[in-house]
């Protein structure tokens, strides 16, 4: 099996819990044997391209480099993520089965690289607008959570990490329960439960 | 090629959608394309009352829905939407087997979609700049307008080729962007002479808005700086101390009020009317009508009105810039003045109005070159060509 991992923050470049996570999260999969492929932020202190512990990891920078919001700076971002997902996509001969996209920031090139290459994508959550936002319903959070629930509705399945946020994803996106997994990280089954949801999204998305 | 040529074209706005100029132009453009047997797909924003999928005199539509998310602002609402035609247009080439040979942008407004639908396809992206931030706002002043500046930056590097409409914008974008010289082309806008062959009698029509001894001077733009308005109403006196007149100005804007003012202070409100925004019919017997067409921009890309009136068989009097001064040859096809000087633009309308056999000559030498120039069969063939090059190049590459 050969996926990419989307992350905004990635090790050296660490925002929060997120980085390190899923720095551990690729490190495992190799020890798994999966080929895995990290695209993420570039923060000038980092390379284009290395592959630590190999962790074929790239990193973006945005081209447009003025900004009035997360949003418009996110979703330009994203035309780079996709660019180079893409890269690694053709490159491997087409032969890339998973996108696990963690939070919201690159969901719209998750959505269209399943729609363009039938490539299917895990959704896995750290945290959701609405707590971050405490409830303010601007139109900068709706907007935001309007991504969070496309990624939600097109994603294979949805990944979480206590039985809280599963909840909280039911009661705000109305996802049905048993496309949500709880995986504690690091727990006992980590890794186990891990690879079960993401060859269920493979082959899910192949039927779809 | 084992397929006929294949194009999709993305854009904001495409009728009954019409915001600006992009519209009608990738209407007929797309229109003519098809009629050259290319196929066309036109992705474009939705529309209340227009359907998400239809066929249009051969040209495949489908309207993807722009107001998904919530917005804060414009620009933000423009990224958004590029989410979601992003979205829509993947699942639309890939039901198509990948068979689209070319992406084709229109403006920043649709920057995202294009460049990503290019390497998620690994298939050619072609813009048509059809005008700059830093030529609207004259300048970059604001986060939000670099934002914008920036993005059209973008889309002209990632794209293969850039189509712009007059000599005067491909020097401009060139300059904007600093972009090669061999990657920029001119293919002129066009115009569409059939809708303003219809022969009615049009002497009813002419005496809502004029008096049969007044002659029509008409202004046709949005009520904005860039446009010259106030330069055409401090003209009024100056033309109307030589001759009688009507001076019409359709279109709307934020100066509006102010220019309604000033002519009530010149005691010129009888001799001026101020239509607002009206019905395509209405202006193009309005333009049928009209003495003098006058075009008094200070900042023009192309300048459609131009052609339109030229079409319309009026006399066009426009200021000597931008895609202008190529429309118009001075006392052949029109008369050229100096930008933002009343007395030179006075000048020039009165020299049309006093003199008929001018008038005749210009009017009809006008009607001339935009057949020969400005024919939109003639441009698609044009940026048939542009495809046809970018296609070449590319058989080449390792994408192919």
């Amino acid at each position: 099996m050969r996926m990419i991992i989307f992350s905004w923050e990635y090790p050296p470049r660490i925002v929060g819990q997120l980085a390190d996570y899923v720095r551990e999260l690729a490190i495992q999969l190799i020890k798994n044997r999966i080929e895995t492929y990290v695209v993420t932020y570039h923060d000038f202190l980092t390379g284009e391209y290395d592959d630590l512990e190999g962790v074929k990891t790239y990193r973006v920078t945005n081209q447009v480099r003025t900004h009035i919001g997360v949003l418009t700076w996110v979703l330009t971002l994203n035309q780079e993520v996709e660019r180079v997902a893409a890269n690694i996509y053709y490159k491997a001969d087409k032969q890339v089965n998973l996108i696990d996209a963690h939070d919201w920031h690159f969901i719209p090139a998750a959505v269209t690289l399943k729609k363009a290459l039938n490539l299917p994508f895990i959704y896995s959550v750290e945290s959701l607008e609405e707590h971050r936002s405490h409830g303010v319903n601007s139109p900068f959070n709706m907007a935001i959570k309007s991504i969070e629930w496309l990624g939600m509705y097109e994603a294979g399945g949805v990944v979480v990490k206590s039985e809280w946020m599963r909840d909280e994803i039911y009661r705000l996106y109305k996802v049905p329960l048993e496309k949500i997994r709880v995986i504690q990280p690091k727990s006992a089954n980590w890794i186990k439960s891990i690879l079960e949801i993401y060859q269920n999204a493979v082959e899910g998305g192949k039927i779809s | 090629m084992a397929h006929e040529l294949t194009v999709m074209m993305l854009t904001w706005e495409f009728p009954p959608r019409i915001i600006g100029g992009i519209s009608p132009h990738v209407y007929y453009l797309s229109r003519s394309l098809a009629q050259n047997g290319v196929k066309v797909y036109v992705v474009t924003c939705d529309f209340p009352g227009a359907p998400q999928h239809e066929t249009v005199e051969g040209v495949e539509i489908f309207r993807i829905d722009s107001y998904k998310n919530p917005s804060p602002d414009f620009a933000t609402w423009v990224y958004l939407m590029n989410v979601n035609m992003q979205k829509e247009a993947a699942a639309l080439v890939n039901s198509l087997n990948g068979k689209v040979d070319v992406f084709h942008a229109h403006d920043w407004l649709v920057a995202d979609a294009g460049i990503g639908l290019k390497h998620v396809f690994r298939k050619p992206l072609l813009t048509t700049v059809h005008s700059t931030e830093i030529g609207r706002r004259n300048g970059i002043h604001f986060d939000y307008e670099r934002m914008i500046h920036e993005t059209e930056a973008w889309l002209t590097y990632e794209a293969w080729k850039v189509i712009c409409c007059s000599n005067y914008m491909v020097s401009h974008v060139r300059w904007a962007f600093g972009l090669p010289e061999d990657k920029l082309v001119m293919v002129p806008n066009g115009v569409d002479i059939d809708v303003y062959s219809k022969n009615d009698d049009l002497s009813s029509f002419r005496s809502k808005f004029a008096l049969p001894e007044e002659k029509i001077v008409l202004f046709v733009g949005r009520l904005v700086y860039e446009k010259g308005v106030h330069v055409f109403v401090n003209a009024i006196p100056k033309v109307l101390e030589k001759t009688n007149a009507k001076f019409i100005i359709v279109g709307n804007g934020y100066m509006k009020e102010q220019l309604s003012n000033i002519v009530k202070s010149m005691g010129f409100a009888h001799k001026v009317m101020f239509t607002g925004f009206i019905d395509d019919d209405t202006l193009r017997k309005l333009q049928k009508c009209a003495d003098v067409s006058v075009v008094p921009s200070l900042f023009e890309p192309f300048g459609i009105v131009a052609l339109e009136a030229m079409a319309a068989k009026s006399p066009v009097v426009v200021s000597d810039t931008g895609g202008l001064s190529e429309i118009v040859d001075h006392d052949v096809t029109g008369v050229k003045v100096y930008p933002e000087n009343p007395d030179s633009l006075a000048w020039g309308i009165t020299k049309v109005l006093l003199n008929d056999a001018y008038a005749n000559s210009i009017r009809n030498n006008a009607y001339k070159k935009i057949q020969e120039k400005y024919d939109w069969n003639k441009i698609a063939q044009q940026t048939e060509a542009v495809y046809e090059t970018i296609l070449n190049v590319y058989s080449k590459t390792s994408w192919a």
